[in-house]
């Protein structure tokens, strides 16, 4: 795409308008200054938004968000309202790992508090908290135990004995989609990734100790009870090989279905089935079983942590927020009721902690979601840094002994199942999370709260 | 023939061979390729149905199939014979090993930018981007 395909609105914003491709049925929205604008056309991130406008069903707009980078159908950062009773539910609008998530915990300590038990509380975290390829957890459910957590998520976590009743408060959808049906999991679903409850997974998703660096709204972050050199533990993951394998088998039942339903899509990744379709409505079902799978997951994690902070310190740990980046959820907008397809962004209704977790070495933010989200982005923020060099580049450019110095000059002590895994999650493998977070703060879709610096990392 | 390409989030291979058979084959490798397993001692074989309305589909879907009984009965599948193979069906038996560990997770085959082609000299060919 060139860019003056697009029109500028504001300083933040960028429009594709409807009449960029004949297929279009709503215009494209971007959020992006012109630095990140140039970077996202770098690569077909904005052609892939396109696709997404001419989706049946969609409402407004299609959007980017300022972490957009290519994906699969979607790009990653990408947004899309449909209507349930005319449009459709995508695979590719969700992403294979399915409630791919971040949680916040709030621990009672200080940096200066922790400072002397840190290396003991990595290690700690890292030996309850199994990481790394298609690692088992250390629960063995019965099938009835399985579909129990895939039909109500941390709720049914918490009853196992995982936590406490009032996490369930601060988690997105009280931890449990409605209308899953473990019924609609398939048995190489279960297979595959069943056993693997408690389980960080490896890419991108770790568990990280923070330290509150910078507080930028303090009525906010009071109410969150964050306050300057708070220690604080960000959860990244998702419904690991179970998640990957549902969307896996719908994707290829609506690959083959669209012709049944009379629909083509510009790119296979994009397939889909009416909402209201006997296939639509299995998908939904199962997808919304595995994020409960994905909410318990967190849930578990969360009762590791536990663990080592009450060995290690002897002090308990509040939940101050979950939220999921890759799911669809029936939700009520000024345009009425809608099948919201969020791929790499987070909810961000009016009062909510939005979590961004940044890369490893630089920061992570607390936002809090405002009304603009409602009126600009269907409820929906950001949700990364977004990643702008490949795997392979990174492992070719970063030397594992390097990262670790650098790391530990800046204070942080990292624990990774392979050294592989840590140089691909390297920092300049990343897009700066602080001009990401600029964007959406600027645009009025989520203010900024917190600013946290790791100084613990334990990564798969 | 199997060659690793740049891809920004993951990892994208370009396959070909002289035959769908050879083509299928080399893909299914270089699949399991990239999950970097650590083999066991034993044998192990599985069988793979895959139906498709195309035969991007069918390799994509076959490769899937073969991926999700990588992981989830923890084997690495270097080799394929086909009973059946036509441009949109297939019936293969998978042998290989068991695998202790993998070193690297591969979520799925995606289907974006895969286009099976058979070029005059009669090489298919197809590119696989692999979600990790």
């Amino acid at each position: 795409m060139e860019k003056r395909a697009l029109r500028k609105i504001h300083d933040w914003l960028w429009e594709i308008p409807k009449s960029y491709r004949s297929d279009m049925r709503v215009p494209a929205h971007v959020y992006a200054d012109e630095p990140m604008l140039d970077s996202m056309l770098h690569d077909r991130s904005l052609d892939q938004l396109v696709n997404v406008a001419t989706l049946p069903g969609i409402r407004q707009w299609a959007i980017a968000m300022p972490d957009a980078h290519e994906g699969y159908g979607f790009p990653i950062g990408g947004i899309a309202a449909i209507d349930p009773a005319e449009g459709v539910i995508s695979p590719g609008g969700i992403g294979y790992d399915i409630n791919c998530g971040v949680r916040l915990l709030r621990s009672k300590h200080s940096a200066d508090e922790i400072r002397d038990h840190l290396p003991t509380l990595v290690h700690s975290v890292a030996r309850e908290i199994p990481s790394g390829v298609g690692r088992g957890g250390p629960l063995r459910l019965k099938k009835d135990d399985l579909d129990h957590i895939l039909r109500d998520g941390a709720t049914r976590a918490v009853e196992m004995g995982f936590g406490n009743a009032s996490d369930l408060e601060a988690i997105e959808s009280r931890g449990a989609i409605d209308g899953a049906d473990p019924a609609h999991v398939s048995d190489h679903a279960r297979g595959r990734g069943g056993d693997q409850l408690g389980t960080i997974g490896s890419g991108n998703h770790f568990v990280e100790i923070d330290r509150v660096d910078k507080i930028f709204d303090a009525e906010a972050a009071k109410a969150l009870g964050i306050e300057v050199d708070r220690i604080l533990i960000l959860i990244h993951t998702g419904s690991r090989g179970l998640g990957h394998q549902v969307a896996t088998d719908f994707l290829r039942v609506m690959v083959g279905s669209m012709q049944r339903y009379g629909i083509t899509v510009p790119d296979r990744e994009l397939a889909c089935a009416p909402f209201r379709s006997p296939d639509g409505q299995r998908y939904f079902q199962a997808m919304a079983a595995a994020a409960n799978f994905a909410f318990a997951n967190r849930q578990v994690i969360t009762a590791g942590i536990r663990r080592a902070w009450k060995h290690e310190l002897n002090s308990d740990i509040d939940v101050i927020y979950d939220v999921a980046h890759n799911v669809a959820k029936l939700e009520r907008h000024s345009v009425g009721e809608v099948l919201i397809h969020r791929k790499g962004a987070t909810r961000a209704f009016p009062g909510q902690p939005v979590l961004i977790p940044g890369s490893m070495g630089t920061a992570s933010y607390v936002l809090m979601g405002q009304q603009g989200s409602m009126e600009q982005s269907f409820g929906s923020s950001c949700h990364g840094a977004g990643r702008v060099m490949s795997r392979t580049r990174a492992r070719s450019e970063v030397a594992a002994p390097e990262l670790r110095a650098r790391l530990q000059k800046l204070g942080i002590i990292a624990e990774a199942a392979s050294n592989k895994g840590l140089v691909e999650e390297a920092p300049e493998a990343y897009k700066d999370v602080d001009a990401v977070v600029d964007i959406v703060h600027r645009a009025g879709v989520a203010k900024r709260v917190a600013r946290l610096v790791p100084v613990g990392v334990i990564k798969g | 023939m199997i060659e690793i390409i740049e891809h920004t989030a993951d990892i994208r291979l370009r396959v070909s061979g002289k035959s769908l058979q050879e083509l299928f084959t080399e893909a299914l490798r270089g699949t399991i390729g990239l999950l970097q397993p650590q083999k066991g001692a034993r044998r192990v074989q599985r069988v793979v149905k895959v139906e498709a309305p195309d035969t991007t589909i069918l390799l994509v879907d076959f490769l899937n199939e073969a991926l999700s009984n990588a992981h989830a009965n923890r084997e690495a599948y270097d080799d394929a014979v086909f009973s059946s193979l036509t441009e949109t069906s297939a019936i293969a038996q998978l042998t290989g090993n068991d695998a202790l560990a993998f070193g690297e997770d591969v979520k799925a085959v995606t289907y974006h930018e895969a286009e099976v082609r058979r070029d005059p000299n009669g090489q298919w060919s197809t590119v696989l981007v692999y979600d990790l």
